[in-house]
């Protein structure tokens, strides 16, 4: 067998001729592997952000949502993909079951709204509705900034809102008393939230641009059904989190007819991304990959090809002064795994740089991570192996005798 | 690998290579017997076409018989695998083709250096031994030059060199001189004489017959069979008994006669 620098100084020699094909065939490889490490540095990203958040709730919080498996590619050129929401197996009777097993110290149901929230002068183009129990607050550490927190005292058609949203909707973060319409409907400002800074969140809610109301008013926009996305439950201190959310699941079943329709996080899991955007940008470009890595591929195996009958005659000298089958399929494996790994490292460089890039317009850092190198780095070696070994064993099959006759 | 001297290196027994199929079907060597003994210098002659470049590379087990027996230094080649096959190639023999075949994007040096690539010498001894066997050559002011920026001569002394520089028992040498002046065919034959000195076997294919006198024996060949041998001038009568027809009569007759036997010898082997 061959040392690997002999693979190596054989593979340099072949490839130092033809290098500008050599470096457009990379190029194939380099967007495929750029797209997956933009991809897995954002993720990254968020995660991280979420992460830090949940990380912050102090591992007390289960989130319950309702199960995506139903989510395909189909749902991608869906219209309104937000339509999962109509149908959310949550409902209000979960959240009473929920609330009264043993360790649960808070919970709170999430609703989101349709439609917009507007005065008679003013409809920001970026406002979320939410209807939710004062519990909220305590769970996901909502302070505010003038005012109060809805209350079960408070009557009906109050809200509270988000720093930004009071200021699209009135000119300023000073609103107590204003009111505001949602579906005709009048809603007088009862407090302001303190400015967030995160529109990336485990709750899938930008608070600064959100109106809280209660539950109640969330019904009655929905003939009196509570359309549940999302329920967050806060545990009461040293209670054993993954016991709880089994009883939590567990409850579940029992009120859907054993139906598994939801999904119950704890700890890490929470911070797993689930806004749709994020998901279909995340799908959208892992489709971009695999299509490049394989355009990319079929570049390499092209190639290989090609130096493959070009060298016909080299081949078969260099098997009859002794290189083995063995060492040919090597040879040419070693050239097909040259390009693709350079390439890989031309995409890695090239998907952090793409990723930096995007993280000017979002509100979060791509990160760095062992993992994402893994991947890389497995995606270029084997897109190198796959499509090269095909080339390579023809290369080995070559008669010597045929090789060396045919080119003169 | 210390055989004794009297044991043949190379022994052919009935050895056949047949090419094409069907109507196609042609015997480029149609039954060679042919014993080589260690540090013989033989000198192959015959008409284009007769099959010696065929033969060379079936002794250099670059081609596999289609029929007959192939024993290399007593092992039957039969039953070598493609991978030992290889290692013979890249430690005991040593190619010079007949036309030459350098690789082209690969200087000097390096064309020279391939074989040694193949067996096992690391990178710093091959240029090393590269260099110092073209130095022998009077080729080390061209180490880095492209195969194309040589003259024809020199060409074919690089090629020598590379099937020397493993130092293989046995060499090959299809038409070494084949068109060089008289005066560089010598200079070539000295060298290949200077490596049989040495104790290697050396087969070698000439049309020129002046170079015969290097050799230590001659064999003609006609129609994929060895005609003459200066070494069993009864083979020849032998063969004639066998046959006895003459030239013409011979290549048609027996070349319908053996498609039917081997065809029906063919079908009786499976
Ligand atoms: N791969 C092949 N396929 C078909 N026929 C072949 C093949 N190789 C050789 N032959 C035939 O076998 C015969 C012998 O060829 P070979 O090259 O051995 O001749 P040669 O004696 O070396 O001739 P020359 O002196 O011209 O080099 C020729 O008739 C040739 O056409
Ligand atoms: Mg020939």
């Amino acid at each position: 067998m061959l040392l690997l620098t002999d693979h190596y100084r054989v593979a340099r020699q072949a490839l130092d001729r033809s290098k500008t094909r050599a470096f457009l065939t990379m190029i194939g490889v380099a967007i495929g592997v750029a797209s997956i490490t933009a991809i897995l540095a954002l993720s990254g990203g968020v995660s991280k952000v979420i992460g830090r958040q949940v990380a912050d709730l102090g591992g007390s919080v289960a989130v319950i949502r309702p199960s995506t498996g139903r989510a395909s590619l189909a749902d991608l050129s869906n219209p309104s993909p937000s339509n999962a929401y109509s149908t959310s197996p949550l409902q209000e009777r979960d959240v009473t079951s929920i609330s009264e097993l043993l360790g649960v110290e808070a919970i709170a149901p999430l609703m989101t709204l349709s439609g917009s929230v507007r005065t008679n002068s003013s409809t920001p183009s970026e406002s979320t509705i939410v209807a939710t129990s004062p519990a909220l607050q305590q769970i996901s550490n909502l302070e505010t900034a003038d005012g109060q927190f809805i209350d079960s005292v408070t009557k009906q058609n109050t809200a509270v809102i988000g720093t930004q949203l009071s200021i699209d909707l009135f000119g300023t973060e000073q609103s107590i008393g204003q009111t505001f319409l949602v579906r005709g409907q009048s809603f007088t400002v009862i407090g302001i939230l303190k400015r967030l800074n995160q529109p990336i969140n485990y709750n899938n809610i930008d608070f600064d641009h959100a109106a809280i109301i209660s539950l109640e008013s969330g019904k009655l926009f929905n003939g009196g059904i509570a359309q549940i996305q999302q329920i967050n439950v806060k545990a009461a201190p040293n209670t054993n989190m993954s016991r709880l959310a089994d009883s939590i699941k567990l409850t579940l079943q029992n009120n859907h007819d054993n139906q598994k329709d939801s999904d119950v996080f704890i700890g890490r899991e929470i911070a797993q991304p689930t806004s749709e955007l994020f998901q279909f940008v995340s799908a959208v470009m892992a489709v971009i990959a695999s299509i490049s890595l394989l355009v990319g591929g079929i570049g390499i195996m092209n190639i290989m090809l090609v130096g493959v009958s070009e060298r016909t005659r080299e081949i078969g000298l260099r098997k009859a002064v002794g290189a083995s089958n063995g060492t040919i399929v090597s040879q040419f494996l070693f050239e097909a795994l040259i390009i693709s790994v350079l390439g890989g490292v031309l995409g890695f460089l090239g998907g952090y740089f793409i990723a930096f890039v995007v993280s000017l317009m979002i509100p979060y850092d791509p990160v760095f991570s062992w993992y994402i190198v893994g991947w890389a780095a497995t995606l270029s070696v084997g897109v190198g192996v796959v499509f090269g070994l095909y080339p390579a064993i023809r290369a080995a099959r070559k008669d010597p005798i045929e090789s060396l006759r045919r080119y003169h | 690998m210390a055989k004794p001297a009297n044991k043949p290196v190379i022994k052919m027994t009935d050895l056949k290579k047949r090419f094409g199929v069907g109507d196609a079907e042609h015997y480029a060597l149609d039954g060679v017997d042919l014993t080589v003994k260690k540090g013989e210098f033989i000198a192959i002659m015959g008409p284009s076409g007769c099959g010696k470049t065929t033969l060379l590379n079936i002794i250099g087990l670059l081609d596999r018989p289609t029929d007959g027996e192939y024993l290399l230094d007593g092992d039957n080649v039969e039953d070598l695998r493609s991978g030992q096959a290889a290692k013979i190639r890249a430690h005991r023999i040593g190619f010079i083709f007949q036309n030459f075949n350098l690789i082209e994007r690969l200087n000097v040096l390096e064309n020279v250096a391939l074989p040694l690539t193949y067996s096992g010498v690391p990178h710093m001894k091959r240029i090393q031994r590269a260099s110092d066997i073209l130095k022998g050559f009077h080729l080390q002011e061209r180490e880095y030059y492209m195969p194309w920026q040589l003259s024809g001569g020199q060409t074919q002394r690089v090629a020598i060199a590379r099937a020397l520089v493993n130092k293989p028992s046995i060499i090959l040498a299809d038409e070494p001189t084949g068109n060089l002046d008289s005066k560089s065919s010598h200079i070539i034959m000295e060298e290949l004489s200077e490596i049989h000195k040495k104790g290697n076997t050396i087969l070698m294919v000439t049309h020129n017959p002046n170079l015969t006198t290097y050799a230590t024996r001659v064999i003609t060949m006609l129609d994929g069979r060895i005609d003459t041998d200066t070494a069993e001038p009864k083979l020849h009568e032998n063969k004639n008994e066998k046959r006895p027809l003459n030239k013409s009569a011979k290549q048609k007759s027996s070349k319908k006669g053996a498609k039917t036997t081997k065809s029906s010898r063919r079908k009786a082997k499976k």
